[in-house]
C-alpha cells in the first residue's frame, strides 16, 4: 500500500512537469493513479464522432486506443481516419484523464484542454503480392480440376435440396 | 466389452467432413464481396487461397472415403466435434497469410473464439485490419452462431436419423419443425430476420452518434452480427466503447439478449404464442438470475465507491453482466481495468455468470439457465419430498414451450453437463494459474473461455504462452459442444489407438 | 416454390405474427433494460439515504 502511495506522489508530482507523452497502455493499466491527473498523450486519430459543440476522438497509441472529448472546431480539423487504407492525423492531447467519467456514462476518457494536429494522415496504396497471386491462382486451378474430376466420378449421385420455403 | 472400431468408422466420418469442408469453401469466399466494395484487391488471394485449399482436401477425403453406411451415435458425435476443428484450421488460413494475426496459432485462436461465439481475440491491431478480413470474423461468428452443422443441413439434404444424431452432437437438440432440414432452415430464418433488424438499428444509431456513413453502415453490419451470434468481436479494438454511446448500448443489449433465447422460443412467439414470454421456465430463470446479479453488482459497485450515478451503473455494471450471462462478451470498459478497478467479489461473480450462460439451443454458451432451472426443480422437489408423508407423491413439472413433467433423468441430465462444465473450468483455471497468474483474473478468463463469452481480464493477448492458447482453444471447442461429442471423440481415439482399426 | 397453395390471409397472418412476436422480444428485452435501470436508481437512493 506505501508503495503504491509513494508511486501515486511520484507520478502525480512529475506528470505535469515532464514534456513526453504517456502510453495509452500506462492509462489504463494505472487509470486510479492517473484519475483527474492532467495527462498527454500523442497518437493517431482512429475514429471521429461530431455530437453537437463536442466531438469523440478516439486516439490509438501503442495497441490501445482512448476516447479524447474535444471541442467541435477541433474535430473539424482533422483530414484522416485511420483504417486499413488510411494513415490517420497525428495528435497531440493534452487534457484531464478520468477513469470512470460521470458525465460521459463512467467511461475511461480524457477531456482535451489543447489538441494539436502534429501531422496529416495520407492514403495508404497497398498493392496485391505477386507470389500470393500465383500461389492463389493455381491453387484456384487445381480446386476447380478436383471438382470437375469428382463431378465427373460421382455424376448424379449428390442430391441438392430445393431452396427454403418459409410461410409453409 | 465395447467392439472395436473399423476403418469404416473412419470412413463415414471423414466422408462426411468432406461437405463440411465445401460448405466451409463458400463461407470464405463471402468476404470477397466486402473486399471489392472497400477496393481491398489485395486481400482477394487469400480467401481465394484457403477456399481452394478447403474444395481440395474436400475433393479428395471426399472420393477416397466415399461411403453410403449410415451414421450411428458415435459417427455423429465424432463427426460433430470434428467438423469445428476441420472448421477451425481451413478458416484460419487467410487470417494468416494476410498477417492479421502473429501466427497460425493465433489465427486458429480467433476462428474457434469465432465459431463457438467466444469473442477473445488475438488479433493486435483491429483498428488497422482490413475490411474484408473485419467482417470475416465477424461472419464467422454469425455462422457458428446458428451452427456449421445446422447451417450445412439447411443446404444439403441428409437422411433424417444422422441429421438428428449430429445435430444433437452439436448442442442443438431441438425440434422445432417435424422435418430436421425444415427446422434447420427455420433457424437460419430467424437468424437471418435479427440480424437484419440489428444492422439497421445499429447504423441508424451509429449515424445519430455522429459517425461518418461509410463507418456507421460497415459497423452496424458486423455488430449486429456479433451481437445476435452473442459473439463479441467487433470491429475495434476498444469494441463497445468505441462510440461512447448509451444509444449503441442499449440497440446491443436488445440484441444480444434476443440472440441469447431458445430458437425454440423464437419460434413460438414468432408463430403468434407470445404467452410463452411469461411461462417459459428459461427466459424466468434466466431474467432472474440475471436482475438478482445486476442488483449485487452494481450495489457492490456503487458502495465500493468504483461508480457513483445510475446511469454509469447502467452502462458499466448492467450492461457488462448481461453481457457476461449472455455470454456476448461486447465490453464498454478495457479488459484490465476489470481486475484493477473492480473488487474481486465482482469478478468472482461476473466469472459465475458466464458459466450459467443464457438458454440451451440459442446462439449462447455456458451451463444454460434451463438447466439451472431444471436443477432448482429437482432440488425443491426433493425439499417437498422429505416434508411429505411417505404414501403422498410429489410430481413437478416444467414449462419449456409446452409443459413437460420432470423426471429423474432430465434432471441428471442436466447435474451431468453442469458438473462437466464445472469440472472444465477447474482444469482451465489451474493451468491458467500454472502459468503465473492470479487466482481470480485465472478464474474470470478461464469462465470466459468455457462459457464462450469472450469478456477477458486482460490474460488473452498475442503474447499469452502458446501452451495457454491452445487450452483455451481446447476450452471453447468443448463448451460449444456441451462437452458430451468431445468426450466421445477423445474415447474413439483412445480406443482406435489402443486396439487399431479392423478391416 | 409453393405458389400453387399459396392463400394471402394465410401469408398475412403469418407476417402479422412474425411482427408481433418481434416487436414483443424487443418489448421483453426493453423491459428488463428498464428494470434494470430502476435498479440502478434504487440503489443510488438507497446509498444517498445512508
Amino acid at each position: 500500500m506505501m508503495k503504491f502511495a509513494v508511486v501515486f506522489m511520484l507520478v502525480l508530482l512529475l506528470a505535469p512537469g515532464l514534456a513526453t507523452a504517456e502510453t495509452s497502455k500506462e492509462l489504463i493499466e494505472n487509470a486510479r493513479a492517473f484519475d483527474g491527473g492532467q495527462v498527454t498523450l500523442q497518437g493517431e486519430v482512429i475514429g471521429v464522432m461530431m455530437r453537437g459543440n463536442n466531438a469523440w476522438v478516439n486516439v490509438y497509441e501503442g495497441g490501445y486506443a482512448i476516447g479524447v472529448w474535444v471541442r467541435a472546431e477541433d474535430a473539424r480539423n482533422i483530414s484522416f481516419i485511420g483504417d486499413y487504407s488510411h494513415a490517420g492525423d497525428n495528435v497531440l492531447v493534452t487534457g484531464t484523464f478520468n477513469m470512470a467519467d460521470p458525465e460521459h456514462g463512467g467511461d475511461l476518457d480524457i477531456r482535451a484542454e489543447n489538441f494539436t494536429i502534429t501531422a496529416q494522415g495520407a492514403a495508404i496504396l497497398r498493392t496485391p503480392n505477386v507470389i500470393v497471386v500465383a500461389i492463389s491462382m493455381i491453387l484456384v486451378a487445381l480446386a476447380i480440376v478436383s471438382l470437375v474430376w469428382l463431378w465427373r466420378i460421382h455424376k448424379g449421385e449428390e442430391k441438392i435440396a430445393p431452396w427454403p420455403v418459409y410461410w409453409r | 466389452m465395447i467392439p472395436s472400431l473399423r476403418r469404416e468408422d473412419l470412413r463415414i466420418i471423414g466422408f462426411n467432413l468432406s461437405k463440411i469442408l465445401f460448405i466451409v469453401s463458400i463461407v470464405m469466399l463471402i468476404p470477397i464481396i466486402v473486399a471489392v466494395i472497400y477496393g481491398e484487391f489485395e486481400i482477394i488471394p487469400h480467401f481465394l487461397i484457403g477456399s481452394s485449399i478447403s474444395v481440395i482436401l474436400g475433393s479428395i477425403t471426399h472420393h477416397y472415403w466415399e461411403t453410403d453406411k449410415e451414421m450411428e451415435l458415435k459417427h455423429a458425435l465424432c463427426f460433430a466435434a470434428l467438423t469445428w476443428i476441420v472448421s477451425m484450421l481451413v478458416t484460419a488460413i487467410p487470417l494468416w497469410t494476410t498477417g492479421s494475426t502473429n501466427s497460425y496459432l493465433d489465427a486458429n485462436f480467433d476462428t474457434m473464439s469465432g465459431f463457438t461465439t467466444s469473442g477473445l481475440t488475438l488479433v493486435p491491431d483491429i483498428d488497422h485490419l482490413s475490411y474484408s478480413i473485419n467482417f470475416y470474423r465477424h461472419f464467422l461468428q454469425f455462422f457458428g452462431g446458428i451452427g456449421i452443422i445446422v447451417i450445412s443441413l439447411t443446404v444439403l439434404s441428409r437422411s433424417e436419423l444422422s441429421s438428428v444424431l449430429t445435430f444433437k452432437g452439436e448442442a442443438r437438440d431441438i425440434g422445432i419443425k417435424p422435418n430436421i432440414v425444415r427446422t434447420a432452415r427455420v433457424i437460419l430464418g430467424i437468424a437471418i430476420a435479427f440480424m437484419v433488424i440489428g444492422s439497421v438499428l445499429f447504423t441508424a444509431a451509429g449515424i445519430i452518434e455522429g459517425a461518418n456513413l461509410r463507418t456507421a453502415i460497415f459497423d452496424g453490419v458486423n455488430y449486429s452480427m456479433a451481437a445476435y451470434s452473442t459473439g463479441g468481436f467487433a470491429p475495434h479494438s476498444q469494441n463497445m466503447l468505441f462510440y461512447h454511446s448509451t444509444l449503441y448500448e442499449v440497440i446491443a443489449l436488445i440484441i444480444f439478449l434476443i440472440g441469447s433465447f431458445n430458437f425454440s422460443f423464437h419460434y413460438s412467439i414468432l408463430s403468434g404464442r407470445r404467452r410463452e414470454i411469461f411461462k417459459n421456465i428459461e427466459i424466468k430463470t434466466f431474467f432472474t438470475i440475471l436482475l438478482l446479479s445486476t442488483l449485487v453488482i452494481s450495489g457492490l459497485l456503487l458502495f465500493s465507491g468504483v461508480y457513483s450515478t445510475p446511469d454509469v451503473l447502467f452502462r458499466k455494471a448492467f450492461f457488462q453482466a448481461a453481457s457476461a450471462q449472455t455470454t456476448t462478451g461486447f465490453g464498454t470498459l478495457y479488459p484490465v481495468q476489470i481486475s484493477t478497478i473492480w473488487p474481486s467479489t465482482v469478478v468472482f461473480m461476473m466469472a459465475m455468470l458466464m458459466m450459467i450462460g443464457a438458454s440451451a439451443n440459442s446462439t449462447a454458451g455456458g451451463i444454460k439457465a434451463i438447466r439451472i432451472g431444471v436443477m432448482v426443480k429437482s432440488f425443491v422437489r426433493e425439499i417437498k419430498k422429505a416434508l411429505s408423508p411417505r404414501s403422498a407423491t410429489v410430481e413437478t413439472t416444467y414449462h419449456h414451450v409446452e409443459d413437460t413433467p420432470l423426471t429423474e433423468t432430465v434432471a441428471k441430465g442436466a447435474m451431468l453437463i453442469a458438473f462437466s462444465y464445472v469440472l472444465l473450468f477447474i482444469v482451465g483455471t489451474t493451468i491458467t494459474m500454472l502459468h503465473g497468474y492470479g487466482m481470480s483474473d485465472s478464474m474470470f478468463e478461464t469462465a470466459s473461455a468455457v462459457g464462450n463469452t469472450g469478456l477477458s481480464s486482460g490474460i488473452t493477448s498475442p503474447a499469452m504462452p502458446d501452451t495457454l492458447k491452445v487450452t483455451y482453444i481446447f476450452l471453447m471447442w468443448a463448451g460449444r459442444l456441451e462437452i458430451m461429442a468431445v468426450l466421445v471423440l477423445i474415447g474413439f481415439t483412445i480406443l482406435g489407438i489402443r486396439r487399431g482399426f479392423r478391416k | 416454390m409453393g405458389l400453387r397453395k399459396f392463400s394471402l390471409r394465410a401469408f398475412l397472418k403469418k407476417n402479422l405474427d412474425f411482427i408481433a412476436g418481434v416487436s414483443s422480444e424487443i418489448g421483453l428485452c426493453i423491459g428488463i433494460i428498464i428494470i434494470a435501470l430502476a435498479i440502478s436508481f434504487f440503489l443510488v437512493f438507497i446509498k444517498s439515504l445512508a
